[in-house]
C-alpha cells in the first residue's frame, strides 16, 4: 500500500473519531425510572400477612406477631392482643361481591340486583377446593375475577362471565418443584386494571389484561413472596416478604424513551456514519487480506 | 546456547494466505469485526432500549459488505459467506419491523398481532431462502454451500424427537428463574398458537438455513469439518449477542454457540437439515410459550 492511500486511510479513521466523540459528548443521557418495588420496613423479618388502607399498615410477621403502622410504614408497633389479620376470601370490587365458601365454591352478589348482597354460587365457576381463599377482582375491568385454586391453578372469570385456566406455575428446577402461589390483589376502585399475583419463589407477576396474559414484575423484590395488599387510598400496593414489606407505587409499564429533539438527529447521523465507515473498513480489510489468487479448494 | 531458526512473520503470513481455507476463515473474521463494529460503536451515544435501530444498521452493513462481492471477483471466494451473513442480518430485521410495516401498508386489514408476526416470519423464511437461491446461481461450484435441504429419513427424525425431549428436560433442569420459564398460560396459549407456533417454526427453518445450511455448507468447503463447525457454531452465537446485547440475559447467549455446535455436528452427521430445524423449532416454540415475558420485555 503507497503512502497516500494509507495518509488518505488515516485521514478517514481520524475524522470518523473526531465525529464519533464529538457525537458522544454532545448526547443527552438517559434516565432510568423509579424503582419498582421498594422497601418499607422490617428488613431481615419474614412477613406472612399484610393490610393496608391509607396510613394505617397492619402486617402478620413470620413469627406470628400483629404489627401495625399508622404512619405508612415508618414505624411499627405490636397490635395489644395480636390479633390475626382478617380472613380473606372475600372480595367487594365496585357493584359486586365475591366469596369463596369454605368448600371452595365461588359465590357472586351484585349491589344492583340485590340490596342486601346475599351472594349465590356461580355457575360457572370452578371448584377450588376446600380451603382455597384466594380471589380478587379489580374494579377496572368490571366483572374480571381471579381465583386460585388449591392446587395452585390460577383462574379467571372474563367479563363474558366464562372462567378459563388462567396461569400454571412451572417447576422451579427438577428439584425445588412448583411454588406456591401466596397471595392475589387487585385494586378495588377504578385506578389499574393490573391484577397482582404474589408467588413463594417467583415473586409477583402482573396482568393487565384480566388474567389472559402475565409478566414478571418483580425486579428487586425478594423471591418469595407472602402477602399482597392494594391500597386504592395511596395508590400502593404493599408485599410482604421473605425479607420485610415493600411497596409499589402505581406507576406506567416501563417504555422505551422517545426523543423527538436534535439529539436524535444527531443520533441517526451517528449511527449513519458509523456503519458505512464500518461497511468501508471491512471491505478494505478483506481485499487487503483475500489473495489475488485463490488456490481451488477442491485440488 | 542454540538459536532455533523461526520462520519470518512475512514468510509465515505468505504460506498462511496461500492455505485453502484462508479466504474464507479471513472473510469471516474480517466480516464479524466490521458488523461488530457497525453494532457496537454506536452504543457510546446512543440508547440501545430507545432510538437505536441496531438490527437496520446490521443489515445494511451486511448488505455494503456483501453486495461488491457479487461484482469484485477477488472477493469471489467470500461471496457466500457474506451472502449468508447478510441473510441472517436482513432477514432477521425483515422479521422484526414486519408487523409494524403490515400495519402501516395495511392498518387494520393486516389482522392481529400475531398473524403479523406469522406473515413477518414466511418474509424471513422466504428472503433466505432468495438468498440461498441466489448463492446457490453466483457462487462457483467448487465454492458453492451444500444447503442439505433434500431428504429426511427415519435415523434424522428420530435424532430429531430425541434432540428435542433432551433439549426441553434441559431447559426444566435450568432454574426456571434463569430462563424466565416460571408458567404457562393457557388462555394466551390458546389465543397464539395457531399463528405463533407456525411463526416460530419459520424462523427456526429460516435460521438453519442461513447458520447450519448456507454459512456450514460454505465454510466446510474450504476449512476442516470441525473448523467449519466451530466457525459457524460463533457466529450462530455472536448473532443472538447482537439480538440481545442490551438485556441481561446477555450474559447467558454463549449457550448458544454450544447449542449452534450441537446442531452443527447434527447436520453434518444425518447429512440433513431437518433434524435440526425440529429441535431448533421445538425449542422456540417452547421458548414463545413457556417464557413469562420481564417488566421490561425480557
Amino acid at each position: 500500500m503507497g503512502s497516500e492511500p494509507r495518509r488518505s486511510a488515516m485521514g478517514t479513521a481520524a475524522a470518523a473519531c473526531v465525529a464519533l466523540t464529538v457525537l458522544a459528548v454532545g448526547s443527552v443521557t438517559a434516565h432510568a425510572a423509579s424503582q419498582w418495588w421498594s422497601p418499607v420496613a422490617l428488613s431481615g423479618t419474614a412477613v406472612t400477612g399484610v393490610s393496608a388502607i391509607g396510613d394505617t399498615i397492619t402486617v402478620r410477621t413470620g413469627g406470628g406477631t400483629t404489627l401495625a403502622s399508622t404512619d405508612s410504614g415508618r414505624t411499627f408497633a405490636p397490635v395489644p392482643g395480636n390479633p390475626a389479620l382478617p380472613p380473606t376470601g372475600t372480595v367487594t370490587s365496585g357493584d359486586d361481591l365475591w366469596r369463596i365458601d369454605s368448600s371452595g365454591r365461588i359465590l357472586h352478589a351484585t349491589r344492583l340486583a340485590d340490596r342486601n348482597l346475599a351472594p349465590f354460587p356461580d355457575s360457572r365457576a370452578p371448584r377450588l377446593g376446600r380451603g382455597a381463599d384466594l380471589i380478587a377482582a379489580p374494579a377496572a375491568l368490571p366483572g374480571v375475577v381471579i381465583a386460585v385454586g388449591t392446587d395452585g391453578t390460577v383462574w379467571r372469570r372474563g367479563q363474558d362471565g366464562d372462567w378459563k385456566q388462567a396461569l400454571l406455575l412451572l417447576p422451579q428446577s427438577l428439584v425445588q418443584g412448583v411454588p406456591r402461589v401466596t397471595s392475589v390483589t387487585a385494586f378495588t376502585q377504578p385506578l389499574s386494571a393490573a391484577i397482582y399475583l404474589g408467588t413463594a419463589g417467583y415473586a409477583v407477576l402482573i396482568s393487565t389484561d384480566g388474567g389472559d396474559d402475565w409478566i414478571r414484575a418483580g425486579p428487586g423484590l425478594p423471591d418469595s413472596v407472602y402477602a399482597l395488599s392494594a391500597d386504592s387510598a395511596r395508590h400502593a400496593v404493599y408485599a410482604g416478604t421473605s425479607d420485610g414489606l415493600w411497596v409499589h407505587v402505581l406507576q406506567e409499564l416501563p417504555a422505551p424513551p422517545a426523543y423527538q429533539d436534535a439529539a436524535l438527529v444527531w443520533r441517526w447521523i451517528g449511527i449513519g456514519a458509523v456503519t458505512i465507515v464500518a461497511a468501508a473498513l471491512t471491505l478494505f480489510g478483506m481485499l487487503r487480506l483475500v489473495p489475488r489468487r485463490v488456490s481451488d479448494p477442491t485440488s | 546456547m542454540q538459536r532455533v531458526a523461526t520462520e519470518p512473520a512475512s514468510a509465515r503470513l505468505r504460506r498462511l494466505r496461500a492455505a485453502p481455507w484462508w479466504p474464507a476463515a479471513a472473510t469471516l473474521v474480517v466480516a464479524e469485526l466490521g458488523l461488530g463494529a457497525a453494532l457496537l460503536v454506536p452504543v457510546a451515544f446512543s440508547d440501545p432500549n430507545g432510538v437505536d435501530p441496531y438490527l437496520a444498521r446490521l443489515s445494511v452493513a451486511s448488505v455494503l459488505i456483501a453486495l461488491p462481492s457479487l461484482f469484485v471477483r477477488r472477493l469471489a471466494p467470500a461471496r457466500p459467506i457474506l451472502l449468508a451473513l447478510a441473510a441472517v442480518a436482513t432477514t432477521y430485521t425483515l422479521l422484526s419491523a414486519g408487523p409494524q410495516i403490515l400495519f402501516d401498508l395495511l392498518g387494520s386489514r393486516s389482522g392481529s398481532f400475531d398473524a403479523q408476526v406469522f406473515w413477518a416470519s414466511l418474509a424471513q423464511a422466504m428472503g433466505t431462502l432468495l438468498i440461498a437461491l441466489a448463492a446457490w446461481r453466483t457462487v462457483a461450484p467448487e465454492w458453492r454451500p451444500s444447503l442439505r435441504l433434500r431428504g429426511l429419513r427415519f435415523g434424522g427424525l428420530a435424532a430429531g424427537v430425541i434432540g428435542t425431549a433432551l433439549l426441553i428436560g434441559l431447559a426444566l433442569a435450568i432454574p426456571a428463574d434463569v430462563l424466565g420459564r416460571v408458567a404457562l398460560q393457557p388462555v394466551a396459549v390458546g389465543r397464539d398458537f395457531p399463528w405463533l407456533g407456525p411463526a416460530n417454526a419459520l424462523q427456526a427453518f429460516a435460521q438453519e438455513v442461513q447458520f447450519r445450511g448456507l454459512l456450514l455448507g460454505a465454510l466446510e468447503r474450504t476449512m476442516s469439518p470441525r473448523w467449519a463447525n466451530v466457525s459457524q457454531a460463533a457466529v450462530f452465537g455472536l448473532a443472538h449477542l447482537a439480538i440481545s446485547y442490551g438485556g441481561p440475559e446477555a450474559p447467558f447467549v454463549p449457550i448458544t454457540f454450544l447449542v449452534g455446535l450441537a446442531f452443527g455436528w447434527l447436520v453434518r452427521r444425518t447429512n440433513s437439515l431437518w433434524p435440526a430445524v425440529i429441535i431448533h423449532a421445538a425449542a422456540d416454540i417452547a421458548l414463545q410459550f413457556g417464557v413469562v415475558q420481564g417488566l421490561y420485555g425480557f
